[in-house]
């Protein structure tokens, strides 16, 4: 099989309340206040695509869009044993949209070889649009998926797809090629690499495209093409004041908690 | 109409009437009041159904789509069945709910219409010709405000989240759709499994009782559960708890868990982290239990006891039974 | 007579002597082709840096150890009736030199006062301490049974052998005595009586007799001894003489190995030759008498890991002459995987080995094993390693900014200032983790208060990578290690201070085999210093009862057990209590080795026994000195101490109570 997995690489989620600060532009998080890892849902995608390698073969390609720091996020993929890397440079200042991104993707995916499935995480963990995979499919023409956490193969021409809902899951029988999201469980938690495959991986080729290479002109992704344009960004206050419940003792604390919760109990 | 006159499209659906869907149905009046425009509503069912007759005292306009496919939440159906509606009547926007399928026809929709797309929205509005939607971003720390600038703009919202819809003075007209919803489906739901599901969807839970990685186990939940059914609450839990394996995965509320917006989200033994908070923002009250006083969850919270939850949960539940 | 000639004729009552001779050519064959057989065994290991350098300071080091028995007299019983054995039979062995010096080489030394004094009345006495130190070994061995020994029938046949090789001893010499009416019989005092004794009973006929057998017995009893004991534990008074002698004389912190990922073949250990020669050196010097278990925090508290096991088990392999395809981990109990992740890096089990094992270099190669080449380790630790990775500290989850303790402090960042006497490090455990925020802002506003100027790194500080590496990631730990020597030579860092007792260990021991060149002083060094200097005053001593539970990495891994002491006598009106386990014998706090990062199970948590160990003094405080320790003995004592009054402080925070 042959599977391409689109990697995003994200502003570190777990960056401390304290230190998240927005940067000049006003726009977007300001990128040294804490470091850059791949998002967690992509690396969930990439253990996807290896546990199909490790049961039914192929060939698994990793791709990421972005400034040159993305490359650390492909290696890491290739650390896991992904096949063949893609970077596409872009050093745009703004956050492009999710429309813009597929756009891009697909017309790199165009000149690449034919895939058999394309996995996306479910969203990112900084702007946690979620539009991405399924606008990258539609530019491809492609059925689209979202919140799989299991794919198999059905015969040569389909795939089923386990996608987690709010009540459980469903499957769904889609033909090859097919465009995926794929959200956490406990079963795609992505694999530590081998210190071996780390220094290996490090020493791999890999293919960099820039925007002129795909033929897409800046100017059609400057931020006033942006189909979603962020037009403010702002850290909320934390408004509200709690109240501490006091008390000489802790069963007189839990009585006075008992009374507040049961007010409101009551009135719903 | 006239072809100045915009149109809102909601589209929803799961036929049943229940907060999410009151949300939603409000989200769509309201925006398109903002509009001066129509607001017309997209559903399953035939048009003699129970449910288009309550939806229609918050609609202008119903259309119901008597489909199987529809019925049964065959994804691509409802994709091609909005996007045929939608090229017809060409709205300025297009609202959804935030249930699996909703979520996951958005970028679609918007694509196939060549409008733009947003998701998870808590707040929708007009901005002249554009639609502006507000959300919550980087895990939480952060809200942003996008203007979606390609028309139609299709949003998922934060349903549960959003006042209900009034009853409109004139109720509006229920018309039968005509689109071949079954054409053209490429990925066929084959299968549905549902958790046995007891009590109400967090989504719709007024009181809800949740645990985190400061329980240390699974056991300590069983008496969560237990203080739940004495305020007939939902239980949840934070993901920490729910990847390590000591309480359902559907349990799990947060950023790329449930939302919830209940009156009350009791929180016991959860730190707090931005993440967790995105699930739970929308809470009319939140209260923590927790042996930590710096812990963040306390700058969200109403009210609060610093306190170890062993100490607590048991004479809590004993005293909520003696006052309820 | 004259007792310038007192002398005794060698080979009495002998004839045939010259079998003895002839026997001691097989005897000497199979006994070396054992020494050769172990020898060749570890010369299948890798070599080993720096283990034969310095031959002056090692033959003290073997004078004080070997000879002396320093270290093996820790344990009173079984180090003074070991000495005994030892001295005694070294003794009787020189003894039989001197024998052969005079009777075969026929330089006549054994004679005269040297004979009577020597000869007679101290190799008497020397021969009687060994026969009781058999007896007081067999009692232990047969009657006590402690659990951390080893029962097995070759160490009961050696102890039987032994003592009847001194028995036979003294039998023959008493027998002698009597038959040739030795006229300086009583200078063997023991063998006189003994003589005596069979004379009541027996005719100087009979005595012959017996004499003639006894001695073949005897005889052939220590040539089998001396054959058979290269292939038992016996051969460790040459294997533990060698490995005391090629021991580590660098602090324990400084004993893991660097590795060179660019040509290394395999990283870290699975196979016996993949260890060094003084690894497997250490392998033959054990004499199994399981007091590194004893001592092992993770054994004492009902965990399954055993240092003494892992140490036996390696060397079964050894003596099998398993090749480099036999993979070692998880070849029996002792060496499972679960068992080496239990270890805290304490090296309690190194500090506890009187032949100078190093049992914990062992468990960290097979972890960097597990780690780096199978990417197969607990999933808590997993975590720990992948934070260190994505954000350069192990506290994935941590709401805290480095700078959270700084705020309000003015304290200048170390590229803002020209004249900072010391940069102070923070680490990650007590910036990340607020309740260790108090200790470091005590700190800082000690120095404030002795005019120390200071400048810190705030969020350039990258974790030091010691938990990296004793959980096994060796490349991490170069990696982070790497970032921060050269961050530090950006920022010209000379000096450091730091309250964390892993960084500073990390810093002062393992940094420079990186490359680095600063200077690194812990804490409660520093603020000794400003207190003996008069820059600092105490201004009121406080009435707190003060113990000390002395951190592993301060005290075991460097030696450094006084400094915080010295502060805490100032500190306290109340004189300190000490601990049972303490200084070098301190009881670990269950935190290191990435254990921190672990959840144990609560009926074995290490914590815990150290908190009773506590909660036993009197003491209201108990004063810590690095923030592992810190969370775990609160968590530890919270969770046991009952009614009883008793806060965790850390150094600077008591310091800081006392002065202005």
């Amino acid at each position: 099989m042959n599977i391409l997995v689109c990697l995003k690489q994200i502003l570190d989620p777990e960056v401390p309340v304290r230190d998240f600060a927005i940067d000049s532009s006003g726009l977007q998080a300001d990128p040294a206040c804490a470091n850059q890892v791949t998002n967690i849902f992509c690396e969930n995608a990439l253990e996807s695509a290896l546990q199909l390698k490790d049961l039914h073969g192929g060939k698994i390609t990793v791709i990421s869009l972005g400034p040159e720091s993305v490359e650390d996020s492909l290696r890491k993929g290739l650390a896991m044993k992904a096949d063949e890397p893609f970077m596409i440079v872009n050093n745009n200042g703004l956050l492009p949209d999710s429309a813009a991104v597929a756009k891009v993707l697909a017309t790199a995916i165009r000149k690449m070889e034919p895939f058999d499935l394309i996995l996306t995480g479910r969203e990112s963990g900084d702007w946690g649009a979620g539009q991405t995979g399924g606008i990258l499919a539609e530019e491809l023409g492609l059925p689209f998926t979202a919140f799989i956490d299991e794919v198999s193969p059905e015969g040569d021409d389909r795939l089923i797809l386990r996608q987690q809902t709010d009540s459980g899951w469903q499957k769904f029988s889609a033909p090859k090629p097919a465009v995926a999201s794929i959200t956490n469980s406990d079963h795609n938690l992505p694999r530590i690499p081998k210190t071996r495959d780390i220094i290996m991986a490090n020493r791999k080729p890999l293919t960099t495209w820039t925007l002129e290479d795909l033929e897409i002109s800046a100017e059609a992704l400057s931020s006033n093409q942006y189909k979603a344009r962020v037009r403010k960004l702002s850290i909320p206050e934390s408004k509200s004041e709690c109240e501490f419940i006091e008390g000489d003792t802790t069963e007189e604390k839990i009585q006075k908690l008992a009374d507040k919760i049961a007010a409101i109990a009551r009135a719903v | 109409m006239s072809e100045d006159t915009s149109i809102i499209i909601t589209a929803v659906v799961t036929a049943e009437l229940n907060t999410a869907t009151a949300g939603l149905l409000g989200a769509g009046q309201r925006l398109a009041k903002e509009t001066g425009g129509e607001h017309i509503v997209l559903t399953s069912g035939g048009s003699d159904s129970e449910f288009a007759a309550k939806v229609k005292e918050h609609a202008d306009h119903v259309i119901t789509f008597d489909s199987e496919d529809l019925a049964n939440n065959q994804p691509e159906a409802w994709l091609n069945t909005i996007s045929v509606v939608s090229s017809q009547k060409k709205p300025s926007a297009i609202l959804l709910g935030n249930d699996t399928l909703s979520q996951e026809i958005t970028p679609r929709l918007a694509h196939r219409l060549g409008g733009a797309s947003s998701g998870d929205a808590q707040a929708v509005s007009a901005n002249g010709d554009t639609i502006l939607v507000t959300r919550s971003v980087y895990g939480g720390k952060a809200e942003a405000e996008i203007e979606l600038t390609a028309s139609p703009a299709v949003v998922w919202v934060r349903a549960q989240s959003m006042e209900p819809a009034e009853t409109q003075p004139t109720s509006g007209t229920i018309v039968a759709g005509d689109v071949d919803a079954s054409s053209d489906i490429r990925n066929k739901l084959i299968e549905t499994h549902a958790e046995e599901a007891e009590g109400e969807r967090l989504e719709d839970a007024q009181i809800i009782v949740s645990g985190g990685r400061g329980l240390g186990g699974p056991e300590p939940f069983e008496e969560l559960v237990a203080l739940a059914k004495v305020l007939k609450a939902q239980n949840a839990a934070s993901r920490a708890a729910c990847d390590l394996g000591w309480v359902p995965h559907s349990w799990q509320v947060g950023q790329t868990g449930r939302k919830v917006a209940p009156q009350l989200y009791l929180a016991v033994a959860i730190s707090g982290a931005s993440q967790h908070m995105m699930g739970i923002a929308d809470s009319k009250a939140i209260a923590a239990i927790n042996t930590d006083p710096d812990a963040p969850i306390f700058k969200h919270c109403q009210f609060g006891l610093v306190e170890d939850y062993q100490n607590v949960i048991g004479p809590l539940k004993t005293k909520l039974a003696e006052l309820l | 007579m004259n007792s310038a000639e007192a002398t005794r004729e060698v080979l009495w009552n002998i004839s045939y002597g010259w079998i003895m001779y002839v026997l001691l050519l097989p005897t000497a064959a199979i006994g070396a082709y054992g020494v050769w057989k172990r020898y060749k065994s570890w010369k299948q290991g890798l070599p080993a840096e720096g283990r034969l350098d310095n031959p002056g300071k090692r033959l003290k080091y073997l004078w004080n150890h070997a000879l002396l028995q320093r270290r093996n007299l820790r344990q009173r019983y079984a180090g003074i009736f070991h000495a005994m054995i030892f001295w005694g039979f070294i003794t009787l062995t020189i003894a039989t030199t001197v024998v052969m010096i005079d009777h075969d080489f026929g330089i006549p030394i054994m004679r005269g006062a040297f004979y009577l004094y020597f000869q007679s009345l101290f190799v008497d006495v020397l021969g009687l301490l060994a026969l009781v130190g058999v007896v007081l070994a067999g009692y232990r061995r047969w009657k006590s049974k402690p659990g951390r020994l080893l029962y097995t029938d070759e160490a009961s046949w050696i102890l039987i052998i032994g003592g009847v090789i001194l028995g036979t001893g003294f039998l023959l010499e008493g027998w002698r005595i009597v038959v040739t009416n030795d006229p300086w019989g009583a200078w063997s005092p023991v063998g006189y009586a003994t003589g005596a004794l069979f004379a009541q009973f027996l005719s100087n006929e009979t005595l012959a007799q017996l004499h003639l057998w006894c001695w073949w017995f005897h005889l052939v009893l220590v040539f089998g001894f001396l054959a058979w004991a290269p292939f038992t534990k016996m051969l460790h008074p040459l294997t533990s003489a060698l490995n005391i002698y090629s021991a580590n004389l660098e602090p324990i912190g400084a004993s893991l190995k660097t590795i060179d990922f660019d040509t290394a073949e395999s990283f870290g250990v699975n196979s016996l030759n993949q260890f060094t020669w003084k690894d497997l050196l250490d392998l033959d010097a054990c004499t199994e008498c399981g007091r590194c278990t004893d001592a092992c925090p993770a054994n004492t508290v009902g965990k399954e890991l055993s240092p003494r096991d892992i140490i036996l088990d390696l060397r079964g392999w050894l003596h099998k002459g398993t090749d480099g395809e036999f993979s070692l981990i998880g070849s029996s109990e002792a060496l499972e995987s679960d068992r080496l992740f239990e270890c805290t890096s304490c090296a309690a089990c190194v500090d506890a080995c009187p032949v100078s094992i190093e049992q914990l270099p062992k468990i960290v190669d097979m972890r960097r094993f597990q780690v780096m080449e199978e990417a197969d380790y607990p999933e808590t630790m997993q975590a720990a390693v992948n934070s260190m990775e994505e954000r350069q500290h192990p506290y994935s989850g941590s709401q805290f900014s480095r700078t959270d303790w700084m705020q309000e402090l003015d304290i200048p960042h170390a590229s803002e200032t020209d004249d900072a006497e010391v940069l102070v490090w923070a680490g990650c455990g007590t910036s990340l983790v607020e309740r260790n925020q108090k200790s470091i802002r005590s700190l800082a506003h000690l120095l404030k208060k002795a005019d120390v100027k200071f400048s810190v790194l705030g969020r350039d500080e990258k974790c030091t990578g010691d938990v990296a590496r004793r959980i096994g990631n060796e490349f991490l730990f170069e990696s982070l290690a790497k970032e921060n020597i050269e961050n530090f030579k950006k920022h010209n860092v000379k000096k450091v201070i730091t309250a964390c007792p892993h960084c500073f260990n990390t810093f002062k021991n393992e940094y420079p085999q990186l490359g680095a060149d600063f200077e690194t002083v812990h804490h409660s060094e520093f603020l000794g210093e400003l207190l003996k200097g008069g820059r600092l005053k105490i201004t009121e001593a406080s009435e707190r009862k003060i113990t000390f539970h002395d951190p592993c990495y301060l005290s075991r891994h460097n030696g450094i057990t006084e400094e915080p002491r010295e502060l805490l006598d100032g500190i306290s009106n109340e004189p300190m209590t000490e601990l049972p386990r303490n200084r070098k014998n301190s009881f670990c706090c269950g935190g290191g080795g990435g254990m921190s990062f672990v959840d144990e199970p609560s009926d074995k948590r290490v914590n815990h026994e150290r908190a009773k160990e506590i909660l036993a003094t009197d003491a209201d405080t108990v004063a810590v000195g690095c923030p592992f320790c810190t969370t775990m003995m609160e968590d530890g004592i919270n969770a046991t101490k009952g009614d009883k009054k008793i806060e965790v402080k850390e150094l600077a925070e008591l310091l800081n109570e006392v002065t202005d």
